[in-house]
This record gives structure tokens, sequence and C-alpha cells, in this order.
């Protein structure tokens, strides 16, 4: 009698262990989108989970950057997926690149912008009275808006250098269909984020910085 | 009992595949990280700065010029260096480019090759050498660098060469002023970095003529062959 009661008791706090964890506790998500690419990398690398339903967790390296790259850039894109049942904006933080020496890679030389906005499959919502806003300058692809500036030097649209503390990046209104707590397969947005630098007679080192992309509710826009 | 037994059985796998199934759901979550690195490495790099010139030649010529920013490989055929040229003497004047992103040191190997037997063949101290004007100019190059120049200029003034007193032969007297003084390679320039941050398509860098020189005497009959190498290195 004893071994029955306590096995309806085990049973019992598994199940409600288990409806416990698909409880909603929040509605705001940001995840990989997917697997990242590079291009034009001598030495180069780019890792992080191709599922959609793993935490962005995105290891760049660019490899060599002086003119020992004979590539015109080094290109990554890393995809992000966004999910919510409420408008939201999107935040990035960078710290890192601190270089003394002007002529040493500076934050202004990694090119940086977001771009190709699409549906993580049927469950993502389309609103029509709302659109997603990439704020200004970021809305470009560096690899193709680069230009030589005055001085020789490679500048971009936009950069790093663009980036001061949490910086507004992306906004807009719901992003998914359904209420779940979970990642789903199909259930939000994706965008890209699309990382350049040049290879150029910069001064021989390394340089290195972490980026913090963060989801919270946004501006009460209409879907 | 046994009921009991096959409840557990029936109901204990549809719990816990509840409980997994739940746990490796991913839950969400409200930042992400991007890490970002990249390495530049010294680099150098060594051109042609432009095409040769040849003068007080007689007979030869370039056989192969050189192309600004291209790779330096020059041809020349100085002509002739008997007495029947009678001028002072045959001047090649090589541009060469030299772009960095460090410090960096120019040295230069020559070999020379007659097919003469006697002393009086061309020999490598009869070849005049030496680097001319630095120029550091041109959007993207750092023009605050001061360079070194380990020779003596243009061979062929008064003040690098002259007649030996004692065997009438026409010498380059000044350091490094001449071939034998590049039998292995030896610093010919020095200097810091040269390029500021742009890209390679960048066609500015350093430019510096090399001096190439022989004075026409009686030397032995036959041809000589001159190769000389530049190479570029970050230290």
């Amino acid at each position: 009698m004893r071994l029955r009661h306590f096995t309806y008791a085990v049973l019992t706090a598994l199940i409600l262990l288990g409806v416990a964890q698909t409880t909603p506790a929040q509605a705001l998500d940001i995840s990989s989108g997917g697997q990242p690419t590079i291009t034009g990398a001598v030495n180069g690398s780019v890792t992080g989970s191709i599922s959609v339903t793993s935490d962005l967790v995105v290891t760049i390296n660019f490899g060599e950057v002086s003119p020992l790259n004979p590539n015109s850039v080094v290109k990554v894109t890393v995809p992000i997926a966004l999910r919510s049942n409420q408008p939201y904006q999107v935040t990035v933080s960078a710290t890192g690149i601190n270089n003394a020496n002007p002529q040493a890679l500076q934050s202004s030389d990694i090119g940086f912008g977001l771009q190709n906005p699409r549906l993580l499959g049927g469950a993502g919502k389309i609103c029509t009275q709302s659109t997603h806003i990439v704020q200004a300058p970021f809305d470009n692809d560096p690899a193709n808006s680069a230009t030589v500036g005055a001085s020789g030097r490679v500048t971009y649209p936009s950069s790093l250098a663009n980036l001061s503390g949490s910086t507004l990046l992306l906004s807009g209104p719901i992003l998914s269909k359904n209420n779940s707590s979970k990642r789903q397969l199909s259930d939000g947005w994706i965008f890209d984020a699309i990382f350049t630098i040049t290879p150029q007679f910069f001064v021989a080192g390394a340089g290195s910085a972490t980026l913090v992309f963060s989801i919270a509710p946004g501006p009460n826009v209409p879907c | 009992m046994p009921r009991l037994t096959s409840l557990i059985i029936r109901i204990f796998p549809l719990a816990i595949l509840l409980f997994v199934s739940a746990a490796i759901c991913a839950a969400q979550a409200t930042s992400g990280t991007v890490s970002l690195s990249a390495t530049v490495s010294k680099f150098v790099e060594i051109s042609s700065g432009g095409p040769v010139t040849l003068t007080g030649n007689s007979g030869g010529g370039v056989t192969t010029d050189g192309v600004n920013n291209s790779p330096l490989a020059v041809s020349i055929n100085l002509g002739e260096l008997g007495p029947a040229n009678t001028n002072s003497f045959v001047t090649a004047l090589v541009p060469l480019k030299v772009r960095s992103n460090a410090g960096y040191v120019l040295s230069m190997s020559a070999t020379v090759t007659s097919s003469g037997s006697t002393t009086n063949r061309i020999g490598a101290a009869d070849v005049g050498f030496g680097l001319g004007t630095v120029s550091r100019s041109g959007t993207g190059v750092n023009t605050a660098g001061s360079d070194t120049n380990a020779t003596s200029g243009d061979p062929t003034l008064a003040a690098n060469g002259s007649i030996n007193g004692t065997t009438g032969r026409y010498e380059f007297t000044a350091v490094r002023s001449n071939l034998s003084a590049f039998s292995s390679a030896t610093t010919a320039l020095s200097g810091p970095f040269i390029m500021n941050a742009v890209p390679r398509s960048n066609g500015n860098g350093l430019t510096v003529p090399a001096y190439f020189a022989v004075k026409p005497q009686f030397f032995e009959n036959g041809t000589t062959t001159v190769s000389v190498t530049f190479t570029v290195t970050a230290p």
C-alpha cells in the first residue's frame, strides 16, 4: 500500500514538473537563426549552432586581415532568430576594440549591418499595420557599401563604432503567432547580422570584440 | 499488486517522456553573444616603381621593363662597356616601390659573372650601385617616416668614385657604392612602417631609384652577367 502511494506521488511530481516547464514564462526570445557563414577569410572561421532552437552563441575569427589576405573583404553573416508575442526591440552593445594606435584595427574598421528579414516558418507572424524597422545607419550590407575615404582607409555606412552603450538596432510588432515560451522551429523572424573587415595595412597585432544582442519589449505598435 | 505494477509500467514512461521532452525543449533567452577576433600580421612587399631609365649606353637597351606596382623583374642590356663607348658612364636607373605595415629592411645581393679570365674582366667592384632619393608620398603613405639609406647614393657622383692613381682603373670607392659590397644579402635601406591603414589596392608606397653604373674602360673583352636580388623583410 505504501509503495503504491509512493509511486503515485513520484508520478504526480514528474507530471507536474513536466507541465510546469511548459508554462509560459516570458514572451521575448533571441536565438541562433541558423548556420553562420564566412567568406573571403584566410585562416578564419565562424562557429555557431545551425539549430534555430539553440542559444545565440557565435564566435567569429576573421583570420588574417593584413594585405596577406588577398581578398577584397572578409564577410561574416550571422542569422539571428527573434520571437515575441508583443512588440519588441533589439539592442546591441559592444566591448573590446580599443587600440591606441590609430593605424591599428579600430571598431570603425569592422562594418556592421542588419539585412534580410524573413519569416522563421509558418508560425512567424506577418503584421500589416507595422513594419520591422532597422534603425539608421544599420540597414545596409557593409560588404556592398564600403567606400574609400579621403585618407585612403575603407569606411562603412555603419560599423561597430556606431555602437555606444546599448544601441537600438531593430524594433517592430509581434513576431510569433503562438504564445509558447518554448522555442519552436517555425515561430518567429530571422535577421542577418553582417560583419565585414577589409584587409588593409593595419599595424600588426590582434583585435577582438564581444557583442551582446538583447531583445526587450518595444514601442507599442499595432500589428 | 500486479495491477499496480502494470499501472506503473504504463504510466511511468509517459511521465518520463513528458518530463524529458519538456526539459529538452529549449527555453527562451533575451540575449545572445557574438564574439569577434582578427589578426594582423606583419606585411612587406617590393614591386616595380615604374619603367627603367638607361643612359650612356652604346647598343643594348631595356629588355624587360618595369611596370609600376607589378612584380620587380627587369632585364637590362647595358650594351658596349669597352672604350668603344665614349660616354662617361652607362647608367641604369631602376625604380623600386616598397610597402609595409611594419618597420622594414631592404637588402640586396648581387652576383657578377664575366667570361674573361684575367683581372681585367668586369668584376663586382666595377659595377657601381646606390639608392637615390627616398620618397614617401601619396594618399595612405606614412609621410612622417624617416628612412636610412645605407648606400652612398648615385655612384656616378664625383664624391663616390675616382681613377685609381696606381692602377688607372676607375673605382667606386664610397661606402656600399659597388656590387662587391653585396656579395651576400646586405642592408641597403631601412625605416619605419610605410603604409597607413589602407587597402592593398592603394597603389602608393615608398619609392626609391636604384642606380647601376659601369664606367666604360679597357676591360677584357667578353660578356658579363649581373644578377641582383632585392629582398624586403620586417624584422
